[in-house]
């Protein structure tokens, strides 16, 4: 199985507002980052290079990982998004 | 928009649907309010649906009526390591016969059956409405604001069954503010397609017989274990790891999961499969100390919310526990409601009912589990003692024998350790 195609069969309805706002400057500063690894939709991607987080809300499978694993208050904004919008699984 | 019911379910899970269904029946008018664009869009779980005797007091037909698949007759354990695995599997007579032990079934079918008996029964749905926030009115809990459908629901009583995080018991200060990641599991799922005779063949199967089996060792030692379950036409292949564990182990979910479908074995249960849909949610297992406040002011935690889930290690139970709390917390409203009293106090009958329930008294006698499997040899060095153990039991080569106790003694000395054994053993037996 290509580990990449796995995210391309879950359906989303994707709200332009995001659900989830981050606070960018806590995650530089931040030592553990397990945000990264543990999500498992792949939102969080960390450059060493430019020592920035990004993250995008657009496959989020809103399951909570990050808001548990994130020591360090980084959210500005987590909740689920509107109604009627993010994942919509059929089969699961 | 602002309307007024006697009673606010917050989540058509499990929970939220069996309070709503008992509420409704008893002639009140319930909102039961569902972020989701049809209830059961946004769950997701990785196992087996058990026995609901809640359900089954309602309808003496449940198991005829609801949406369910595959009945489990076959029960599996596998220790796995990288190529290797060890398996043990019952499989009953008894659980081929009515009641059935358990059902393999899909959330967003069976979520949405349930509350659409729930509607059958009077209650008002709202589909695609997000609960932002509790609504007070003269210092009292009146009601809740939504987003999506901007506006208020408002009711004397609200049932929070809105999932693991509650962020409803959070606002009325009856979950802890933030979460410990020692206390929650991520699980990820994928569904692979497959047709229905090869299931049945691949797997020792007839009729609507299913199997379902869980694994240890396949987490590259992440605290963790995989699952596999048979559907009609699809398989559902899955990782839980524990959060705790994860978040310092630097590996992914989506990676493990690739890695845990490739080991030789799996690879070969799930060949000729087409995947479908990939899915995650997060699982409340710290057991006991876990479980909130389960009343306030003019509301009441159930299912997920209320952490309700018994994860000893060889059964994992939700559904069950979310639709007994979900049908005792709707009694609990019914009384309030012919009493006039919505205080903590007057709902106070909830947390009786909990207490005198399988629910609280299960979770009460495995309130060690969560910590006994807070122990990484399970997940590495137990899977590899067990597999190298019955590869020697079984190879003859000409290679003059040992005694096997002996032998066990001393591969267990080299992989965990004798007083390790012993306390890991202790442990188990005094968590189980």
């Amino acid at each position: 199985m290509n580990i990449e195609e796995i995210f391309d069969h879950t359906s989303f309805t994707i709200d332009r507002d995001p659900h989830i706002v981050l606070d960018y400057a806590v995650c530089t500063g931040c030592d553990n980052r397990g945000c990264v690894n543990s999500c498992p939709a792949k939102c969080y991607t960390w450059s060493e290079e430019d020592q920035k987080m990004t993250f995008v809300h657009d496959g989020c499978l809103e399951c909570g990982t990050c808001y548990v694993v994130c020591h360090r208050s980084a959210f500005t904004r987590w909740r689920y998004p509107r109604g009627g919008f993010g994942v919509a699984y059929r089969m699961t | 928009m602002s309307k007024t019911y006697q009673a606010i379910v917050v989540g058509a899970g499990p929970a939220g649907s069996s309070a709503a269904l008992i509420m409704a029946r008893a002639g009140l008018d319930v909102a039961l309010v569902e972020r989701g664009t049809f209830p059961g869009e946004k769950n997701m779980f990785g196992g087996v649906l058990h026995r609901l005797p809640a359900l089954e007091e309602i309808f003496p037909d449940f198991w005829d009526r609801a949406a369910l698949g595959r009945h489990i007759i076959k029960k599996g354990v596998t220790f796995m390591t990288g190529d290797s695995s060890f398996s043990t599997v019952i499989e009953s007579g008894n659980f081929d016969k009515t009641p059935y032990n358990g059902y393999s079934i899909f959330r967003p079918r069976f979520d949405n059956w349930l509350a659409q008996e729930a509607v059958k029964a009077g209650a008002t749905l709202i589909t695609r409405a997000t609960v932002d926030d509790l609504v007070y009115k003269d210092g009292k809990l009146a009601g809740v604001s939504i987003v999506g459908r901007t506006g208020e629901l408002l009711a004397p009583v609200v049932i929070a069954a809105d999932g693991v995080l509650s962020f409803i018991a959070k606002k009325a200060g009856l979950r802890q503010p933030t979460f410990n990641p020692a206390q929650m599991a991520v699980g990820v799922k994928a569904l692979i397609d497959m047709p229905r005779e090869m299931i049945d063949d691949r797997f020792g199967l007839v009729r609507e017989q299913g199997f379902a089996n869980e694994f240890v060792g396949c987490t590259a030692g992440v605290r963790g274990g995989g699952f596999l379950y048979t559907n009609y036409d699809s398989l559902s292949v899955g990782l839980v790891f524990h959060l705790a564990s994860l978040r310092v182990s630097g590996k992914t979910p989506y990676d493990l999961l690739n890695a845990f479908m490739e080991q030789p074995q799996l690879a070969k249960m799930i060949s000729g499969g087409r995947l479908q849909e990939y899915s995650a949610h997060l699982i409340p297992e710290g057991g006991y100390e876990m479980i909130p406040e389960l009343v306030g002011d003019g509301i009441l935690v159930a299912g997920d919310a209320a952490a309700l889930c018994n994860a000893t290690g060889l059964n994992l139970e939700g559904i069950n526990l979310a639709s007994q709390s979900g049908v005792l917390a709707g009694k609990a409203v019914i009384e309030a409601h012919q009493n006039k009293n919505f205080s903590k106090q007057g709902l106070s009958v909830y947390k009786k009912l909990m207490d005198e329930s399988y629910v609280i008294k299960d979770l009460k006698l495995y309130r060690k589990a969560p910590h006994m499997l807070h122990n990484d040899r399970i997940y590495n060095e137990y899977p590899e003692l067990m597999c190298s153990f019955m590869e020697y039991i079984y190879r003859i080569d000409g290679a003059p024998k040992e005694n096997l106790t002996k032998l066990f003694l001393k591969s267990a000395k080299e992989k965990v350790g004798l007083g390790n054994l012993l306390a890991d053993g202790f442990s188990a037996w005094r968590a189980l």
